[in-house]
C-alpha cells in the first residue's frame, strides 16, 4: 500500500469533528492545564509553601522551648526545611524552561523522563533515608535529655535493643512501602509510559 | 472581550482546529477525554503563542505542541479503554455507510490508531502530507531514519487493513 494511497483515503473523507465556535475557544483559553508539567508545578508550589508554613510554626515553637532535646530536634527539622526550600525552588525554576513550542518531542521526552526521575528520586531519598535518621536523630535528643549513663543502661538492655530495632524496621519498611506506592500512583505509571516513548524513538 | 492578540489566537485556532482535533480523535478514545486533550492543546499553543515569530509554518508550530502534549506532556485521569476490533468497525460501516470509499477512510482510522503512539503521530502527519524534514524535525530523528520508518509504518497498516 503506497503513501499516495493512504495520503488519498485519508483526504477524501470528511471525518466529522464537531466544530468549536470562537466562545468556546475563547473560554478554554481560561481553564487549567493538566499538562505533567503544570501538575509537577502545582504540587512543588503546595509543598513549597507547605514547608514555608510548618518552617514558620515550627520556629515559633523551637523559640519558646528551653534548651534540651526537643529544641535541638525541632532546630535540625527547620534546617532540613531549608535545604527543602532551595531544593524546591530550583525545582521551579527548571519546570518553568520546559516549553513544549521550543523543542522536538524526543528532547521534550527526554527533559520530562529526567524531570520525574530526579523528582521521584528525591522523594524516595527524603522517605526512606531522611526520617529514618531523624527518627533516630529524635530517639537520640530524647535519650541524652535523661541522662547519657541512664540511656546507656537502658540501650544495654536485650529487651530495649529489641524494642528499637522492631520500631525502626517497621517504621522503615512502612515508610518505604507507602512511599513507593505513592509515588508510582502519582506519577510512576506516567514516567514507565515516557520511558516506552523513548525507547519507540530510540528503535 | 478578547483583546486583539488573544482574537487573533482565537482566529488561528478556528482557522486550523482541524488538525488539532485529528490528534485528538488518534489520542483519545472518548469524546470527555478527547475534549480534555483539545482543550489542553489549545491552552499549551496559547502560552506559547507570544514566542512564536513565524520562522516556522504555522502548522509546523502547531503540530509540534499538539503532538508533544498529546503525547508525552498531558496527564489525563486513568480510563478504562475498550479495544475496537476490525470486526466492529466493519460492522459500524455496513449499518451506516455503503460507499466503498468511506470503509477504506475507517478502516484506515482504525489501522493508525493500533499503532504505537510514536509511529501514529509520524503517519498522522505523513499522511496530512507533512514533508519528511518536517516530520523529522518534529519527532526530532534524521530524514532517513524516517524513511526507514515509514515504509514499516506502511507495511503495519497493510497488515492491519488486509489481514
Amino acid at each position: 500500500m503506497e503513501l499516495e494511497e493512504l495520503q488519498s483515503i485519508w483526504k477524501h473523507n470528511d471525518p466529522g469533528f464537531q466544530l468549536k465556535d470562537e466562545n468556546e475557544i475563547a473560554l478554554m483559553l481560561k481553564g487549567n492545564s493538566q499538562s505533567i508539567v503544570d501538575k509537577l508545578k502545582r504540587s512543588v508550589w503546595f509543598e513549597l509553601i507547605f514547608t514555608f508554613v510548618a518552617g514558620l510554626a515550627l520556629l515559633i515553637y523551637a523559640l519558646t522551648l528551653p534548651s534540651g532535646a526537643l529544641k535541638w530536634t525541632s532546630v535540625s527539622i527547620l534546617l532540613l526545611f531549608v535545604a527543602y526550600s532551595f531544593y524546591y525552588i530550583k525545582k521551579l525554576t527548571l519546570l518553568r524552561q520546559y516549553n513544549p513550542a521550543g523543542e522536538n518531542i524526543r528532547v521534550s521526552l527526554e527533559r520530562l523522563t529526567n524531570d520525574l526521575t530526579s523528582y521521584l528520586r528525591f522523594y524516595k531519598r527524603s522517605y526512606t533515608v531522611l526520617y529514618p535518621i531523624y527518627f533516630v536523630l529524635g530517639l537520640m535528643f530524647g535519650a541524652l535529655e535523661r541522662g547519657p549513663d541512664k540511656f546507656i543502661n537502658n540501650l544495654s538492655q536485650p529487651r530495649t535493643i529489641i524494642y528499637l530495632l522492631v520500631v525502626a524496621l517497621v517504621f522503615f519498611f512502612c515508610s518505604t512501602w507507602v512511599t513507593n506506592w505513592y509515588l508510582k500512583k502519582l506519577y510512576g505509571n506516567h514516567l514507565e509510559k515516557l520511558r516506552t516513548l523513548l525507547n519507540d524513538i530510540h528503535q | 472581550m478578547a483583546s486583539g492578540e488573544e482574537q487573533r489566537f482565537i482566529n488561528l485556532i478556528n482557522e486550523h482546529q482541524g488538525l488539532i482535533h485529528k490528534i485528538c480523535f488518534m489520542y483519545e478514545h472518548d469524546s470527555d477525554a478527547r475534549n480534555d486533550l483539545f482543550q489542553e492543546i489549545v491552552l499549551q499553543l496559547w502560552r506559547s503563542f507570544p514566542s512564536f515569530r513565524g520562522e516556522a509554518k504555522i502548522t509546523t508550530w502547531m503540530y509540534r505542541i499538539a503532538l508533544n502534549t498529546a503525547i508525552s506532556g498531558f496527564r489525563k485521569q486513568t480510563r478504562l479503554v475498550k479495544t475496537e476490533d476490525l470486526q466492529e468497525v466493519h460492522m459500524n460501516i455496513s449499518d451506516s455507510w455503503a460507499d466503498d470509499r468511506e470503509e477504506d477512510f475507517q478502516k484506515l482510522q482504525w489501522a493508525v490508531r493500533q499503532l504505537p503512539e510514536i509511529e501514529r503521530a509520524m503517519i498522522m502527519m505523513a499522511l496530512e502530507e507533512v514533508p519528511y524534514d518536517e516530520i523529522a524535525e518534529t519527532i526530532g530523528i534524521t530524514q532517513n531514519n524516517v524513511r526507514v520508518r515509514m515504509n514499516r509504518i506502511r507495511e503495519k497498516l497493510r497488515k492491519l487493513m488486509c489481514p
